[in-house]
């Protein structure tokens, strides 16, 4: 877990963070740790405990938490803004999907 | 220090942390009488399900391991038990059965007959006076000190939020690991939620064997929810998570599994199956506040922890989700989110948002904790301990209803 001030990342791996303070537009969040980039713009409000995408995702791949899959992007996502079920999805237990499987 | 509590010596060597009288309704039409004589008799708790008629064997027997558990569970000090008439009912729950295997922990067991005792009004008073007997009896036992390696702790996460794969979860994971290392038990459940984690779980099974009973556990979850053409988004997460960050039940499940900690885990057990031995367990069941508890207290638990996110309750001063339903096992409160513990701090024991707050690190929030469970193991009450309400238990059965 990587703790910052506005912002927790659980693992390395993730494309994703949470942010510990609501966000609001505009805002400059600092994700640190040696990444190569420090600082990223929200791109909307984002409420206290929601994710922020860290990085570009593209519609159909994979969003990592706690350094593992929790579901694909639904839609491309860009970094500084809000995941969740506008843009992404599970894939675990769907009988909707049943079909195509 | 070692941690230490003051619980009570059961017979059998086992470890209570209340002291409790059972009464059990052994068929569903004593259920009123059951609970009127624990109405009359502080101190007592009624054990009412909602009956054994029309369900097939295999969830007769799941009613007959949670009666059986609930009296033996050590926070259980004597059991009464109140029946028809010799050898009625099904085998499974006869009179005689039940009491047999209870009385197989030493502990006071005793019975009631509506035909002896002469019909409902007469048992109604004989059940008042032996309980009564029974309460000045147990309430003469002394609690005495004893480490660790006497307490069950099992817990369940619910409104989670996406604070508590954060902070909720954890802190409880760290103190089962220093419950395990000291030669405790512990136990975690809802299999539902363990879908889309189970190649992180499988990891600390303590074999292979382990490992395929845990697999096989969620395999058959998800395909019950396949078959029943269900897109779980819209059962499980449930819009309490949604609303409060948690995005798919992968995530859900991730963050869900961390409240176990780190040991390795022993075994599969289902749903009332009592723990025999040391260590840690997942019990294949549902994740029902209304259920699990019920099913943890007759494992053998003294301490139901139910971890809440919290986010996505409306209002302040919110209800709690369950109010005693482990009956004998008391029910503590935890969340990681500091903002639902500012919202319902009435009914909500401990508060580990402050790790996001940056107020306590991780490790000396699951210190405080530890702290807290010992007190409550030692007698203090728990916030939902203070009130006088039993919500009714489901238990978990499989069906089909016939």
């Amino acid at each position: 877990m990587y703790s910052q001030k506005e912002l927790v990342i659980m693992s390395e791996a993730d494309n994703i963070g949470i942010v510990k303070v609501p966000v609001t537009k505009g805002q400059k969040i600092t994700i640190g740790d040696g990444r190569p980039d420090n600082v990223i713009e929200a791109r909307e409000e984002i409420p206290f405990g929601f994710k922020i995408a860290i990085q570009d995702i593209k519609g159909g791949e994979t969003v990592y938490k706690y350094g593992e899959p929790i579901g694909i992007a639904s839609l491309d996502i860009q970094k500084g803004e809000m995941v969740h079920v506008h843009n992404m999805e599970g894939l675990r237990a769907r009988g909707d999907l049943n079909a195509s499987e | 220090m070692k941690d230490q509590f003051l619980g009570y010596r059961r017979e059998n060597g086992a470890v209570g942390i209340r002291n409790h009288v059972l009464i059990i309704p052994a068929q569903r039409q004593l259920n009123m009488v059951a609970q009127k004589i624990s109405d009359m008799v502080p101190d007592t708790k009624a054990f009412i399900s909602l009956g054994e008629l029309g369900r097939p064997r295999e969830d007769r027997l799941v009613l007959q391991r949670t009666i059986v558990g609930l009296g033996m569970n050590p926070n259980t000090a004597s059991v009464l038990i109140i029946g028809s008439t010799p050898g009625a009912g099904y085998d499974e729950l006869k009179v005689e059965k039940i009491s047999g295997e209870i009385a197989k922990s030493g502990k006071r067991v005793e019975v009631l007959l509506l035909t002896e005792e002469g019909g409902m009004y007469s048992l109604l008073g004989k059940g008042i006076k032996v309980a009564r007997d029974m309460v000045l009896e147990a309430s003469r036992a002394v609690r005495e000190p004893f480490g660790l390696e006497y307490l069950t702790l099992g817990v369940k996460c619910g409104m989670s939020d996406s604070t508590s794969g954060i902070c909720g979860n954890p802190t409880v994971g760290r103190v089962f690991d220093r419950l395990i290392q000291a030669g405790g038990r512990a136990v975690f459940s809802e299999t539902t939620e363990v879908i889309g984690a189970e190649h992180v779980l499988i990891r600390r099974a303590k074999d292979e064997t382990v490992a395929q009973k845990i697999l096989n556990a969620v395999e058959e979850t998800e395909q019950k929810a396949k078959s029943v053409g269900e897109d779980i988004r819209e059962t499980n997460p449930i819009p309490e998570n949604i609303a409060g960050g948690l995005t798919t039940l992968e995530e859900k499940s991730l963050g869900a599994i961390v409240k176990a900690g780190s040991s390795t885990i022993e075994d599969v057990i289902a749903y009332a199956q009592r723990i025999e031995k040391p260590g840690l367990y997942f019990m294949d069941a549902w994740m029902s506040s209304l259920s699990l508890p019920t099913g943890y207290a007759a494992s053998g638990v003294n301490l139901f922890m139910y971890q809440m996110g919290g986010a996505g309750v409306p209002g302040r001063e919110f209800p709690l989700p369950a109010v005693s339903s482990g009956i004998v096992t008391p029910i503590m409160y935890l969340t990681g989110n500091y903002q639902t513990y500012e919202r319902a701090e009435d009914n909500i024991d401990f508060n580990s948002g402050t790790i996001l707050q940056d107020l306590e690190t991780p490790q000396e929030t699951a210190d405080r904790l530890m702290t807290m469970i010992l007190r409550i193991a030692s007698g203090a009450k728990t916030k939902a301990e203070t009130f006088n309400h039993q919500d009714p238990v489901e238990l978990y059965f499989q069906g089909p209803s016939l």
